[in-house]
């Protein structure tokens, strides 16, 4: 990793996918703080990435390196993190039956992930296709769904369903450009995790280093 | 550029950045007006617009609510004035405020207003000193506005009893 890559690039990448994760533009301009649930996704996502070997997190942090060497690559790490708290907060549903049904999903897909400890490659393609599937779900589908307009057909097929569902289907509705914004910050999100410091060949998994 | 200045601008900038978004959400400032004013009221600088001001309270006195309250945003348009969003609770009360009703979309309007108030003012203590007010506090202000929400409807012929604060 270069200098400047973990210097600028990637710290201020990660930062962006920080302030826009938590976006939500309706009537009025809001900044959703993170659930304790997109921690503990984040977790088991980070564990994954360093399990498969896609961070390593020996070359940003490690005892040959200066303190303020050490400094910057515990700041890539901060903003990581941060910023995959804040990519989970973008795609999650707000409330209701598809938020736990999601939650549920992605907890049992990362867990997966992290013990079939593939390589960084499928790990990052698996990482975009689960923020990609997520948005398309929370920003297509299910604003689809939450949009009050719409002809009689589709209202009485809402009804059906929010009945099934105990009303709790539906989300607040939000303007089309929280969809764009989300979108941009998924792009970043996972543009940074493709540049970070990958596991060098030969060494063994940094969470399960044998010492010899 | 030497390794180290590097590595401690990049640093800088990270920690201002993550700082600033932690601002950002824990403050929900609206637009960049808002953003700037209450960053400038944090340093202890933010001043409003004394012209407008005079305006509005002339308007409010004048009961032209509306024309009071553009002009009372114009002045304070980062929300931070304890002040003038009082004033601006307060026209939100004076206009929605009737004898045998409350317009309850107003009343909110005043009681999100008069928050603002008490959340900028210091120790959260709005005290006006104006002679031509009944109410001079942020409490007694958000007291009437709450229990004019109370009600079920905003028709409510038992308030006929009542009297505006004015």
């Amino acid at each position: 990793m270069s200098r400047t890559l973990e210097v600028f690039s990637v710290p201020l990448m990660f930062l962006a996918v920080t302030l826009l994760g938590g976006l939500r533009i309706a009537d009025r301009v809001l900044f959703v703080r993170p659930p304790l649930s997109a921690l503990v996704l984040a977790v088991l996502l980070v564990i994954a990435l360093v399990r498969c070997g896609a961070l390593a997190p020996e070359r940003l942090m490690h005892p040959a390196r200066s303190p303020l060497q050490n400094a910057s690559g515990a700041a890539v790490l901060t903003t990581m993190f941060a910023a995959t708290v804040q990519a989970f907060n973008s795609v999650m549903p707000e409330f209701g039956l598809p938020r736990l049904i999601v939650l549920v999903f992605l907890f049992v897909l990362l867990l997966n992930t992290i013990a079939a400890a593939t390589d960084r490659t499928h790990v990052l393609r698996s990482t975009a296709v689960i923020f990609g599937s997520m948005f398309v779900l929370k920003f297509i589908v299910l604003a689809a769904l939450s949009d009050p307009a719409g002809g009689w057909l589709k209202r009485v097929l809402l009804a059906t369903l929010e009945a099934v569902t105990l009303g709790t289907l539906t989300q607040k509705p939000l303007a089309p450009s929280t969809g764009y914004v989300a979108f941009c910050a998924l792009a970043l999100y996972v543009a940074g995790l493709a540049l970070l410091p990958r596991r060098l060949a030969g060494r063994g998994s940094a969470l399960l280093t044998v010492e010899r | 550029m030497r390794d180290e200045a590097v590595r401690a601008i990049g640093l800088a900038l990270t920690v201002c950045g993550f700082a600033g978004i932690v601002w950002v959400y824990a403050h929900q400032p609206q637009t960049l007006a808002e953003a700037t004013g209450a960053l400038s009221a944090t340093v202890g600088v933010y001043r409003i617009d004394d012209q407008s001001f005079s305006d509005g309270l002339r308007f409010f006195r004048g009961d032209e609510f509306a024309a009071a309250r553009l002009a009372f945003e114009r002045a304070d348009a980062a929300h931070q004035d304890p002040r003038t969003q009082f004033y601006i609770a307060y026209s939100y009360y004076r206009e929605g405020w009737g004898r045998l009703y409350v317009d309850k979309d107003l009343f909110a309007r005043g009681l999100d207003a008069v928050n603002r108030a008490i959340a900028a003012a210091p120790n959260g203590r709005v005290i006006v000193e104006d002679p031509t007010l009944q109410m001079r506090s942020g409490d007694e202000l958000k007291a009437e506005l709450q229990s004019g929400l109370q009600g079920r409807t905003d028709i409510n012929p038992l308030t006929i009893v009542r009297r505006q604060r004015k």
